[in-house]
């Protein structure tokens, strides 16, 4: 399950876990915002690659319109996958806990 | 006036008394009245102006005079004075002018002003011929004491006798009773001091029994929640009764607060050990073996101070190992250094056996202990029936080579058994929505079999990618089964996919992950990922079953690069 937050001024909350069957709906939450768009990630438990797929069409969205993607306080788990798949050099990620 | 004179028997009216003497004395009485009864109708039967009874203090050697019209609490040694002589000789002693007789204490009239003229003397012996005490009578009113005298006393001291026997034997069952309500009082509390049920730790079986010798004991146990872990404790103090029980009740509770304040083990013990030195007596000691099991590292970390042997129950050989105490005795003196403690991992289906010597000592009619082989026997036909199960079979298996033996000493089990190398496995409809069944199912299988929840993450990633992956390019329409299995600091997850076309997981085409964000693709990404996460990747196909079998493993080891590699001809 997981639940987003927020986005425009403040960051998109997400809590729970991302994985294929909540990849389209996470999807569909960040195509509607645009600009430097922050996720706080203090609550994302759990991270698939349909996640990181969404996260990287996203960037790339945002990148074409001079905005980009933050991710801050993200979790040992997410920075592993993030760091095997080298998107921790595609995007600015402030590690958490 | 009753008429009696030397040689006669006794009178009608002598029996009358003494009958009537006889049916008050079995009224029930406490001591003090009983012996008041019987000095009274001593005085009133023979006529005498005093009378007294002395009790025969058997372990001090001394006559102890209770009851007398002037003087009380006296007491003197067996052989002197008329009362000490009649007691060592057991012979009666009519004496008519006591002042001519050299075995007269003088002092004794001195001190209370009082003037004895003549005296009879009797000793009191129960039905087992056992001096209970001496009667005396002085001063007979309208004489000296005659021989009919010394008979009709003869009859009285019979029966106060008897009486004094009867009273002293109520006596002492109160106060048994008393006793024994106390003693049963103090067993509730120290029965309270454990675990009133057993803890519920994922993965484990833990079981603990105390049966003591006598109503309290001196062996104690605790298995209880400290943080994360379980703290587990056989204690036993030396002797059993009252003061051990006191003694490991005291430790228990030492402990139980020491972690709750989240000592480490050393500092716990340390310090439990030099308090415990401080207060118990020279000669008293407390051994015990004291550990916190890690559940989720399968590690027990323990010191035993003294408590040993240690089995450690070995479930893939079958056998056990059997460990040393790592330290004296707790309390035996204060420790010059903090002690060392030492490890136990348990692999699946692993117990420990801590037994207290109650167990390993009791003996059967032949002289013989039922010793540690005989412990090991039991635990390798039992273990893997549940720890209860267990305590109960080494308890019956004693009891049955006793073969009547008493209990001598406190009997104390606590078992701890990893859960075996089970594994569970479910079949899976191929659709992308069912992933959420599967988070369940390895939630649920990895608190049953206690594998460590810190590699969740990591074992969800490659089993979502290893699923979907199939949902998405597989032609089959076969449920696929995934099964999953705790292996030592992991856990071993097997992918079944029938109907299935060949297709190696483990040579998927390289992703450049070097790649600025506007030439990445999010395709392929999910398999680059999988030999990095886990230990190890197998792929297996069966060409005659058309099925492919995925088995992955994961373990709490430092990371290491994943090893892939692939099986031909695998059987699913």
């Amino acid at each position: 399950m997981l639940t987003m937050q927020g986005g425009g001024e403040t960051p998109v909350v997400l809590s729970g876990r991302l994985d294929a069957t909540q990849a389209a709906a996470a999807q569909a939450y960040l195509d509607r915002l645009h600009g430097v768009v922050t996720l706080d990630c203090s609550d994302l438990q759990y991270l698939s690659s349909a996640g990181l797929g969404v996260f990287l069409k996203t960037h790339k969205r945002l990148l074409g319109a001079g905005g980009r993607l933050r991710l801050t306080a993200v979790n040992r788990h997410l920075q592993d996958i993030f760091s095997y798949s080298g998107f921790d050099q595609i995007l600015e990620i402030e590690p958490g806990r | 006036m009753i008429d009696r004179s030397a040689g006669e028997g006794l009178s009608t009216e002598d029996l009358a008394i003494l009958l009537d003497v006889t049916r008050s004395l079995a009224a029930p009485f406490d001591l003090m009245s009983m012996l008041a009864s019987v000095t009274a109708a001593a005085r009133q039967v023979l006529r005498a102006d005093r009378s007294s009874v002395w009790l025969h203090d058997a372990a001090a050697g001394e006559l102890v005079l209770e009851v007398s019209s002037d003087i009380r609490h006296v007491r003197i040694p067996v052989g002197h004075g008329l009362v000490g002589a009649c007691a060592r000789d057991r012979q009666l002693l009519n004496v008519a002018d006591c002042y001519a007789d050299p075995r007269f204490d003088q002092q004794v009239d001195r001190r209370s002003g009082y003037r004895t003229r003549c005296s009879l003397t009797l000793p009191l012996i129960d039905h087992a011929g056992a001096l209970v005490g001496v009667m005396q009578v002085l001063n007979r009113i309208d004489g000296t004491f005659q021989a009919a005298d010394e008979q009709l006393a003869s009859a009285l001291a019979a029966q106060c006798a008897v009486a004094l026997q009867r009273v002293q034997m109520i006596e002492s069952l109160i106060e048994g009773e008393k006793m024994r309500r106390e003693m049963e009082m103090a067993q509730v509390v120290q029965m309270s001091t454990l675990p009133q049920a057993m803890p519920d730790v994922a993965g484990y079986d833990v079981h603990g029994t105390f049966r003591p010798a006598l109503l309290t004991g001196g062996d104690t146990f605790d298995l209880a929640p400290v943080g994360d872990g379980l703290l587990v404790v056989l204690g036993d103090a030396t002797g059993h009764g009252i003061a051990p029980a006191l003694s490991v009740t005291q430790m228990h509770a030492m402990l139980r607060i020491a972690f709750r304040l989240g000592a480490a083990l050393e500092t716990a013990f340390a310090q439990v050990n030099d308090l415990l030195a401080e207060t118990l007596a020279e000669d008293r000691f407390v051994t015990a073996f004291i550990g916190v099991l890690d559940p989720r590292a399968h590690v027990l970390r323990y010191v035993s101070a003294g408590q040993g042997p240690i089995l450690h129950f070995h479930a893939d050989r079958g056998t056990c190992s059997r460990h040393k105490p790592t330290s004296f005795p707790l309390g035996a003196m204060a420790l010059p250094r903090p002690p060392r403690a030492a490890e136990m991992i348990f692999a699946p289906g692993d117990v420990l056996v801590l037994l207290s010597d109650g167990i390993y000592e009791y003996g059967n009619g032949a002289g013989e202990q039922f010793g540690e082989d005989r412990v090991e026997q039991v635990v390798a036909g039992h273990h893997a029936h549940g720890m209860a199960a267990l305590s109960a079979a080494l308890l019956d298996a004693v009891q049955a080579f006793a073969g009547g033996a008493a209990q001598e000493d406190d009997i104390t089990v606590v078992l701890v058994r990893r859960g075996p190398a089970v594994s569970e496995s479910a079949a899976f409809a191929r659709r992308i929505d069912v992933l959420a069944e599967i988070v369940a199912f390895t939630t649920a299988a990895f608190a049953r079999q206690g594998i460590p929840a810190a590699l969740r993450a990591d074992v969800d990633f490659v089993l979502e990618e290893l699923f979907t992956n199939i949902v998405k390019y597989g032609r089959g329409k076969a449920p696929v089964a995934i099964e999953i299995a705790a292996i030592p600091g992991g856990v071993e997850v097997t992918l079944t996919e029938p109907e299935a076309d060949r297709f190696d997981v483990t040579q998927a085409s390289p992703v450049d992950v070097t790649l600025p964000a506007v030439q990445r693709q999010p395709g392929g990404l999910g398999l680059h990922l999988i030999p990095r996460l886990v230990d190890s990747v197998q792929y297996g196909y069966s060409e005659g079953e058309r099925c492919s079998r995925i088995v992955f493993r994961k373990t709490d080891a430092a990371p290491s690069p994943g090893v892939a590699g692939h099986n031909e001809d695998q059987r699913c």
